[in-house]
């Protein structure tokens, strides 16, 4: 437990940002993988820059609400 | 010697190695350069072995595209957590200050009570250095590869004419790099460590999606493009949170003063 906790500090040690970026990985691979969203696949690249600016002003958002 | 090879092996690998070098020379200037030397070397001396071993058949062996999107990934987590500090620093919701400083001070009571400081590899750091290295490496091996190999057997060695392409951009990338390193430590603390946030998400992003086979309009060359998108962005956000500081700040005069005095009274006695 303490090795993942330590591992976890390491790379990221922010839930927000962690559970973020796995959205955008999951979301990514649908859009990669179901056909129905096929259409989509262009966008996979524009789809990763929002999840990522999403994760950040959530964190950031956590932050300031914490501090005042 | 195919000239036609060698020059677009330069330029291609130029633009990998811009890229690896970009994260050693961060790394570098804001954690140190033993962390950051050790992981390019080590991801050198990873990459001559895989290279070694594998050969040509590298290209065939090596899936490039999964390799990128790890380390896109763990480049995104590494930047955000960055770029979160200095947005909140920026913003004023974190103290600024300079971490260098309380460095300097802390390795100069070391030395004024006779001890000796220890040179610290930061596994961050070496760990960053060596995972560029090593990806931006094995893609110079693959265009070197590919390039050479389309024109092997037509007129002399196409593979050995893309290698010396390659070899004399990464040696005029470090020495540019060597060149800008200098002012490069003059600037303040928290903006270094912004932009080592932007470039490591910028970067992420970039190989992320190309790890799921995305190919951006442009290629490398869209790289700037987010690098800008997440400097917009950012700005952005630090101008919301400060907006939100001073909202916050207000809200909370407004209430004490509609506290009647008598209530204040009680309350301070």
């Amino acid at each position: 437990m303490k090795a993942i906790k330590a591992i976890y500090n390491f790379i990221v040690g922010d839930m927000i940002i962690l559970v973020g970026v796995i959205v955008a990985i999951v979301l990514l691979a649908l859009i990669n993988t179901v056909s129905a969203l096929a259409p989509i696949h262009g966008a996979t690249g524009y789809v990763l820059i929002a999840v990522v600016i999403g994760a950040l002003a959530a964190t950031l958002y956590r932050e300031a609400r914490g501090n005042s | 010697m195919q000239w036609a090879i060698a020059t677009a092996a330069f330029l291609a690998s130029a633009v990998e190695f811009v890229e690896a070098f970009t994260i050693v020379l961060v790394v570098g200037i804001t954690i140190n350069w033993r962390s950051s030397l050790l992981g390019a070397f080590a991801a050198a001396a990873t990459l001559a072995v895989i290279i070694a071993t594998l050969g040509v058949a590298l290209v065939k062996w090596v899936p490039i595209n999964d390799f990128r999107l790890v380390v896109g990934i763990i480049l995104i987590l590494f930047g955000l957590k960055w770029l979160k500090k200095a947005i909140l620093r920026y913003s004023g919701l974190k103290a600024l200050h300079d971490e260098e400083a309380i460095f300097e001070e802390t390795m100069a009571e070391i030395r004024a009570r006779g001890g000796t400081i220890a040179p610290r590899f930061q596994p961050f750091g070496v760990a960053l250095s060596y995972k560029s290295v090593l990806l931006e490496g094995l893609e110079v091996a693959f265009i070197v590869i590919t390039f050479g190999s389309s024109m092997t057997g037509t007129s002399g060695n196409g593979i050995a004419s893309a290698a010396i392409g390659a070899t004399i951009a990464g040696i005029l990338v470090i020495a540019a790099g060597a060149i800008i390193q200098a002012p490069l430590t003059k600037v303040p603390e928290n903006t270094l460590k912004f932009i080592v946030g932007i470039m490591l998400t910028s970067f992420g992003t970039f190989w992320a999606a190309e790890g799921f086979g995305f190919e951006w309009p442009l290629s490398d060359a869209f790289i700037p493009i987010i690098i800008v998108i997440y400097l917009i962005a950012s700005f952005g956000l630090v101008t919301w949170l400060k907006w939100y500081k001073q909202r916050n700040a207000a809200m909370e005069i407004t209430s004490n003063s509609s506290i009647p005095d008598s209530k204040q009274e009680e309350v301070r006695s």
